[in-house]
């Protein structure tokens, strides 16, 4: 671990010192003051820069009336100002609160009343905001204070939709982030040399990716398209050594009409869902560089990574990274079972309704809910899910949402929705509806979905059914794919 | 077999249903991209066009220029419908 993690300690001794993430970014700016943090088409930040625009935009946000202990949501792109304004809310120990912008109002409005929200920063003017900057706004809830962290020092709430049955809200400690950070990078071993090219929404990854690559003074190129050519360009402009994408965008890049090549790469990391064979053989084949497949779970960091075999293993997540134990929880007698992990970073509670991690794994053992299998020498293969969660190219879609809206419809009786296995984009979202009266008619059902849902949670396919299968036992939506397995 | 100028239509009327918020006036030749057509967008219209068409566009044809616009991107449809 480069000199931060020392550091780091020896603050923590102190007995009034609380952790604070953005030491990260200072600690870097100390020593790289120089060396481009985040380089995007028209502009290129040094660490001493970022640092001092995160000093100074921390100011405002006292200014502004933003309180230690306070959750704002950031509905923001990714840019240099998404980095500055979730550093400068942990310098002012708020809590940073990511809100994916493809969210509906609806949604934001679930946000901000389960979790309190006291103000959300965003890209766009919103109902009472003020303008804090060119394209930067900032609406002041004016909830009654109340410190929801229980005493945690709390830097990040990932918000994961669902119903009430499922827990909202993964919430994590300055200090977890520092522990999962120097997991990861066991793993990756990002190093000041690295420049990593960045394209995934901020929103849904920015711990062990945007903060780790920032704490070990790697640069990171935006690029502000996902499609091949732009993404080969500034791979070969700012000579790129780490990748870290979806596979659709590796399905790009493997069968895209250009002559670049990403010889400058050393690591290729395929993440958010499972990697299809053909685009893994295709990608090593034209670039001759291995993709590697990761498993990274919000609730626990980066566990594992295909780094020891990822061209003849190409369907495995790998090995669990060095400071992780996973282990298959009722085996059968293939030695299939579901997939439970333990070690440093796990979240520290979720946050509606309160529970604490210790509530929810006493023994130690996340169970991640995926059915995987371990082979002799310790690679991890994920075969499907216990849960029903979808899906769509690395969005998830729980089930219950989207049918609880359906079922507010006055033509539907029932719903159920589930996943379809889709060649390309993981799963298709499909619902069986069973209409109360004559008249139901699909598109006005999907309508309707579109004016309470995230668009990418209508389902893409509606069925008109005239039943739907229940267990006998409990009377509960049978689930044929309460275990699904991958094709 | 499908035109252009139907093809065009359809797409018109899925991204502004299904794509931008009502306040983008989205026409034939808007830049999709400054409009705020991003990688999720573009997900859900190769469902689109996969469910409509039958065709899975190929990862090849996927440029930016093909996305400039309706226009192209309709003609670039039509094109690969026509060559299946």
């Amino acid at each position: 671990m480069t000199g931060w993690g020392g550091f780091f300690i020896l603050l923590q001794r102190r007995k009034d010192y609380r952790v604070n993430s953005t030491e990260l970014i200072t600690s870097s700016a100390r020593r790289w003051p120089d060396k481009p943090a985040l380089i995007t088409d028209d502009a290129v930040v040094p660490y001493g820069a970022l640092a001092a625009s995160i000093v100074e935009f921390a100011k405002q946000l006292q200014q502004w009336g933003v309180k230690p202990g306070n959750r704002i949501g950031v509905k923001y792109p990714n840019s240099v100002w998404y980095v500055v304004l979730t550093f400068a809310l942990w310098r002012v120990e708020a809590t940073a609160v990511p809100i994916p912008l493809e969210c509906s109002e609806q949604e934001i409005n679930s946000i901000i009343s389960l979790l309190g929200l006291d103000a959300i920063i965003s890209h766009h003017p919103r109902g009472d905001s003020v303008s804090m900057a060119p394209g930067l706004f900032i609406t002041n809830l004016l909830n009654t204070p109340a410190n929801g962290n229980h005493g945690l020092n709390a830097a990040f709430i990932r918000f994961t939709s669902g119903t009430t049955s499922v827990r909202k809200g993964v919430l994590l400690c300055h200090e977890t982030v520092h522990d999962r950070i120097i997991a990861a990078n066991k793993g990756l071993r990002i190093g000041p040399e690295d420049t990593v090219i960045w394209c995934l929404p901020m929103s849904h990854h920015f711990l062990v990716t945007i903060v780790l690559y920032l704490s070990q003074g790697a640069t990171i190129a935006l690029v502000n398209s996902t499609l091949a050519h732009p993404f080969l360009e500034t791979t070969r402009r700012v000579r790129g050594t780490v990748l870290y994408a979806s596979p659709m965008q590796y399905a790009w890049l493997a069968r895209a009409n250009s002559a670049l090549d990403l010889a400058t790469v050393r690591l290729a990391i395929s993440t958010t869902y499972t990697l299809p064979q053909d685009v893994a053989e295709e990608f090593t084949n034209r670039f001759r560089r291995p993709l590697s497949q990761g498993l990274g779970i919000i609730e626990l960091g980066l566990v594992c990574l295909n780094l020891d075999d990822p061209v003849h293993r190409s369907d495995s997540v790998g090995k669990p990274l060095p400071d992780y134990r996973v282990r298959i929880f009722n085996a059968d007698n293939g030695g299939c079972g579901e997939l439970g992990v333990s070690g440093p970073g796990f979240f520290d509670a979720y946050a509606h309704p309160w529970a604490t991690r210790e509530e929810i794994m006493p023994d130690g053992w996340f169970h991640t809910g995926d059915i995987a299998r371990i082979d002799d020498d310790g690679f991890v293969f994920l075969l499907g899910r216990k849960t029903a969660v979808i899906n769509m190219a690395g969005r998830k879609i729980f089930p219950e949402e989207v049918e609880a809206v359906l079922n507010r419809h006055p033509t539907v009786k029932e719903s159920r929705v589930y996943g379809r296995a889709h060649a390309h984009v993981g799963e298709l979202i499909e619902a069986e509806v069973v209409p109360s009266r004559v008249g139901a008619d699909v598109e006005e059902l999907r309508e309707f979905c579109r004016s309470q849902l995230a668009a990418f949670k209508v389902p893409n396919h509606i069925h008109l059914v005239s039943a739907i299968a229940r267990t006998s036992a409990t009377g509960k939506i049978l689930r044929p794919d309460t275990v699904t397995l991958y094709e | 077999m499908s035109e252009p100028r139907d093809v065009e239509i359809q797409l018109l009327a899925f991204l502004r249903r299904e794509v931008f918020s009502p306040q983008i006036i989205v026409s034939e030749d808007t830049d999709l991209v400054a409009a705020g057509f991003d990688s999720l967008s573009l997900v859900r219209l190769l469902l689109f066009v996969e469910q409509t068409y039958g065709l899975w566009i190929p990862e090849s044809k996927i440029t930016a220029e093909i996305l400039r616009d309706v226009r192209s991107l309709a003609a670039a449809v039509c094109t690969l419908l026509h060559e299946s």
